[in-house]
């Protein structure tokens, strides 16, 4: 078997003595989508955290292509190729759409303080290839035409791409999102599958976090089932749907998928 | 083009202005442009960064006597300008590294009890000169140029104006710039943009400590003469009072912020002082000008005058093409 991209092994993490994830372990391959569903309160969104550096891991370990990265603060995560987009709408107030997007460029460029002062040639280059990237990972979010809007002006599908095109801005090996369909409309919904679609298609591998089970069933080629901690189940869309296990977990939250 | 006009205009304006001030007008022109420079860092701290420092007057008085000890001690004044905003800003990382893990009012008092410390910390300092003071500066000479007279501490300050606006300017529009403004919107989002939250804190510390580090090297050789009470608390929340009354988050706000509040207190100490006031009036009504100004700029314009004009403008631009 080959080495994953993304290996999660025996994590655990507790909030005050009750387990939010317990000893989980994933292995998720290059190119691939996984889904990672569960009812609330499963520890999706600690999980998402634990992936991102926005909590401490204290136990187990997670290793991205071969590097450890559980002890790694969550910018030098982003470095090494992990890019988040958080639940709701984290995107920079008081920034247009392009220089959020901007942002996201922090993690596969170098440029200090010092560089910007003395406008050193190096800094100027830098910043063309900041905005070009920007631009077209804008483009390729749908986004094309907002760039100038103040980002909290969008609307919140649009906030969501917006987090996206940070995300790729940065050229992540692994994109990780958290519940990124929820609150949105019908119409939104189909702009952001089709989205997934066209990422899977360009090679990025990505975890989605999505207690809409319906919404990433379609698309995930792998999905993960966690309830009160555990992974309960792990396997294709269909087989995962005919386990008993999950049915069980769903039950009385309903399974529409 | 039409952009460019307000900054052509103070340009000319900041040009021509010295040559005809009298004495007393000069001196306060040569303390506006001290108070800009301070305040163009704290607005990058407060505005950009997110952060409050209620001490930025102890950078200034550690610039001031970093230059005046330096030449005292008969260094080529020029090191000691040189070294003013090198050791303010070599404070800031030291106190900062402990500092910066605080956040929002805890951070606030920090830095106000950093000044108090420092104040009585030099007071106590004989080779500082203790509460009496350093004196016997000389004046400050470049090559064989001496800043004599007032004039020449006028031009020399604004020139260190013009530089601090366009350090600000080309960081607040870099990537530097930007992940500071992401980090002051969201420190979980900005952190997992690769944006390394803890050290960006901590340059634009002491960044805001180098501009202030650097206005009091000037005002250290433009005075010759240095003491504890040159730097009170207050000056420091006189600071953050012009950052607020200009407009956090734009650099033309400490500009509009410190001129506002130095004219105003011009202004109010020419009250005071008229025949028939008492002696106390001077200090009561400058308290009293920063309390109601900063209460009468946070109801009626939040994020200060130059966002208020510019909102403004754009209103009427916008209603005047439709």
């Amino acid at each position: 078997m080959t080495e994953p991209l993304l290996r999660v092994d025996g994590v655990s993490h507790a909030f005050g003595g009750v387990y939010a994830v317990r000893e989980v372990d994933i292995d998720v391959a290059y190119g691939e989508l996984r889904a990672v569903i569960g009812p609330n309160g499963a520890g999706k969104s600690t999980l998402f955290n634990l992936v991102g550096g926005q909590l401490a891991v204290r136990t187990g370990a997670i290793v991205l292509a071969g590097t450890r990265v559980d002890r790694l603060p969550a910018h030098r995560r982003a470095r090494l190729g992990i890019g988040v987009v958080f639940q709701g709408a984290r995107i920079f107030r008081g920034m247009t759409a392009l220089e959020n997007a901007m942002v996201g460029a922090h993690a596969v460029t170098g440029g200090g303080f010092a560089g910007a002062v003395f406008r050193l040639p190096v800094h100027r280059r830098e910043e063309r290839e900041i905005r070009q990237s920007a631009r077209e990972a804008l483009a390729r979010v749908g986004l094309a035409g907002w760039a100038d809007r103040p980002a909290e002006s969008l609307p919140l599908g649009q906030q969501r791409a917006l987090q996206v095109a940070r995300a790729l801005c940065g050229r992540p090996r692994l994109l990780l999102l958290d519940e990124p369909a929820a609150g949105l409309r019908a119409a939104e919904r189909d702009a952001l599958a089709r989205l997934f679609e066209e990422l899977k298609t360009s090679g990025l591998t990505m975890v989605v976090i999505e207690h809409d089970v319906a919404f990433v069933t379609r698309l995930a080629d792998r999905v993960t089932v966690l309830d009160l901690g555990r992974v309960i189940a792990e396997g294709t869309p269909a087989t995962v749907r005919a386990d008993p296990a999950v049915v069980a977990a769903y039950l009385g939250t309903g399974v529409h998928a | 083009m039409a952009r460019r006009a307000p900054a052509v205009a103070v340009g000319v304006g900041t040009l021509a202005l010295p040559p005809l001030l009298s004495g007393s007008h000069l001196t306060v022109y040569i303390l506006l442009g001290l108070a800009v420079m301070v305040t163009v860092g704290l607005s990058l701290l407060m505005g950009y960064a997110g952060q409050v420092s209620l001490g930025q007057a102890s950078f200034y008085a550690i610039g001031g006597y970093t230059a005046g000890l330096l030449s005292v001690h008969s260094l080529p004044p020029v090191l000691g300008l040189l070294a003013a905003p090198l050791v303010s800003a070599a404070f800031a990382v030291v106190v900062g590294i402990p500092l910066l893990r605080l956040r929002g009012h805890h951070l606030a008092f920090a830095t106000l009890a950093m000044q108090l410390i420092l104040l009585s910390l030099v007071a106590r300092a004989d080779w500082a000169g203790g509460a009496i003071g350093l004196q016997g500066i000389p004046r400050l000479s470049v090559g064989g140029y001496e800043f004599a007279d007032d004039i020449s501490y006028a031009y020399l300050v604004w020139a260190a104006v013009v530089l601090t606006l366009l350090v600000a300017r080309n960081i607040v529009a870099s990537r530097p710039g930007r992940g500071l403004r992401a980090l002051a919107s969201g420190e979980t989002a900005a952190a997992a943009s690769g944006v390394p939250v803890g050290r960006y804190r901590l340059a634009v510390f002491a960044l805001s400590a180098a501009f202030a580090g650097l206005a009091g090297g000037i005002y250290a050789f433009y005075l010759g003469y240095l003491a504890p009470g040159s730097f009170p608390v207050l000056l420091s929340i006189e600071y953050v009072v012009m950052a607020v009354v200009g407009g956090l988050g734009t650099l033309w706000g400490a500009l509009v912020g410190a001129t506002a509040i130095i004219l105003l207190v011009q202004v109010l100490n020419t009250l005071g002082t008229q025949p028939g006031m008492p002696g106390y009036a001077p200090s009561v009504l400058s308290y009293a000008v920063y309390a109601v100004l900063l209460v009468l700029v946070v109801i009626f314009l939040p994020h200060g005058i130059v966002p208020a004009v510019r909102a403004r403008l754009t209103r009427r631009a916008s209603s005047g093409a439709v």
